[in-house]
């Protein structure tokens, strides 16, 4: 039985794969810790920094917007290795995801910052809130809440990018997919098996998130 | 509560200007009130009204002029003979010496009526939790609301929202309360519990200057009412002068094109 075949390589192969999953999973989270904090200090400028403070922001914005996630990956694992700065090919990878989800998070922030009616900034000055208290009381909670939907679709984005890390040889799930693969030569079954994996973290992602935007919807 | 005639004004507003790039908003006015008194401004759409609260509470810049609150004049400083705007923590200050009830009520929707009443108690006021919480409670229940403390705004009606806000800016323990058009956005049906908490609150003992088209609140509410026109303060006077039989012929026509 071909079945049985394929059960049975993945079981001698269950550890590396494993790895994989858990370097796939540990690369995205770090990602995207890193992309949101980035992302809200990026997303808070847009909106409240004077034109000058704005214009470096806007700039890597529209970068990391505008160029392929590989070639962000490519260069974070070159140029720093250039410059003298030695980073192992995760730690570059997880650099390259964290500003790409920086600099999408950043305009999540931005857009639901904006969405807020300026009636909300007034009303926490009426009652004697500094600027950075009504930031972190009144519209950052706000706004965080409206960019949750996107914010997870930017999780699932990481998730299915992480992939390209393989390119740079980070031991990720299908990097070692294709290791499994180059070693049994059972191309399809090991493919669809990574694709089944990668879609089970992301429909739990997506059924999360959407749990949770209804818990918080109903307040707003 | 009737005013002292002789007590030091809590606010003094003089030659107040304020202008948007060309366009004169306020042109020069001068306005004070004492402790506990209550003043409203009546005037029509773009006479300079809310502007003038607005300044008061330094949500505007204005361009010339002093306010002065309690003592201390509020918003600027003079620097070799500049006026300088305050910094932020400054502005902040002083904004919280005032409370300031808006039309369009303005609660932080992501709050529960306590927590909205809380917030400035704990971050300004920099109180516990549970002495927040206990003066949340005793001006919620003031306002009527003493069982919608944990209801989000948008589990409210218009009218108890607008009291939520009342109770937010008099939990601050403010020297004086703005109120701006309070009742504009409510439902008709709501705008009566919204003024009989005001009135409540004017009967304590509050110092109010309240921004109204409602003629007939002002007249019972007030201690005078202050007519404006372009900028200007026209008349002001008691209810009864104001009001009363003898007006003038332009407050005349203001009061007939305003009555619904």
């Amino acid at each position: 039985m071909v079945m049985d075949a394929f059960l049975a390589q993945l079981w001698i192969a269950r550890w590396p794969l494993f790895d994989g999953f858990l370097m796939t999973i540990g690369i995205s989270v770090g990602a995207i810790v890193f992309g949101t904090i980035l992302g809200c200090i990026v997303g808070i400028q847009l909106v409240f920094g004077s034109f000058l403070v704005k214009l470096p922001f806007r700039l890597y914005v529209d970068v990391m917007r505008g160029t392929p996630l590989l070639v962000l990956i490519l260069a974070a694992f070159y140029i720093p290795a250039v410059m003298g700065l030695s980073l192992s090919a995760s730690q570059a990878g997880t650099l390259a995801l964290g500003l790409f989800a920086g600099a999408h998070i950043g305009e999540l922030v931005r857009g639901s910052l904006q969405a807020i009616p300026p009636g909300q900034i007034e009303a926490g000055r009426a009652i004697g809130l500094r600027f950075p208290q009504i930031l972190a009381n009144v519209l950052l909670p706000q706004a965080l809440r409206s960019a949750l939907p996107p914010w997870i679709n930017t999780g699932v984005e990481l998730i299915k990018g992480s992939s390209l890390l393989s390119m740079i040889g980070v031991g990720e799930l299908l990097l070692k997919t294709q290791e499994v693969i180059g070693r049994t030569f059972m191309t399809i079954e090991f493919y669809v098996f990574a694709g089944i994996l990668y879609l089970i973290v992301n429909i739990t992602l997506d059924v999360l998130g959407k749990s949770l935007e209804r818990r918080l919807g109903a307040r707003l | 509560m009737i005013p002292d005639e002789n007590a030091r004004p809590l606010l003094e507003i003089r030659d107040l200007r304020k202008n948007f790039g060309a366009v004169e908003i306020l042109k020069g006015v001068d306005l004070s009130l004492r402790p506990k008194e209550v003043v409203s401004i009546i005037g029509s759409s773009g006479s300079g009204k809310t502007t003038l609260l607005r300044c008061v509470n330094l949500l505007e810049e204005f361009q010339g002029g002093d306010i002065v609150l309690d003592g201390e004049t509020i918003g600027y400083r003079t620097s070799g003979g500049k006026r300088v705007r305050l910094r932020d923590a400054e502005l902040s200050r002083q904004r919280a010496m005032t409370g300031m009830v808006f039309q369009s009520f303005n609660l932080f929707p992501h709050l529960t009526a306590a927590g909205n009443v809380m917030l400035g108690l704990r971050k300004v006021k920099k109180l516990g939790k549970e002495e927040a919480f206990a003066i949340a409670e005793k001006w919620l229940g003031r306002v009527g609301l003493g069982t919608r403390l944990n209801h989000y705004p948008s589990q409210l009606s218009g009218g108890q929202q607008q009291r939520v806000a009342i109770a937010r800016a008099l939990a601050m323990n403010p020297k004086l309360v703005l109120l701006d058009e309070v009742t504009s956005a409510l439902d008709p049906e709501l705008v009566q519990e919204v003024l009989t908490t005001v009135k409540g609150i004017a009967d304590d003992g509050a110092t109010l200057l309240i921004v109204t088209h409602e003629m007939r609140f002002a007249r019972e509410v007030s201690d005078r009412i202050v007519f404006m026109e372009q900028g200007r303060i026209a008349e002001q006077g008691t209810p009864e002068e104001i009001f009363g039989e003898g007006r003038s012929e332009r407050l005349n026509a203001f009061l007939k094109s305003s009555r619904h």
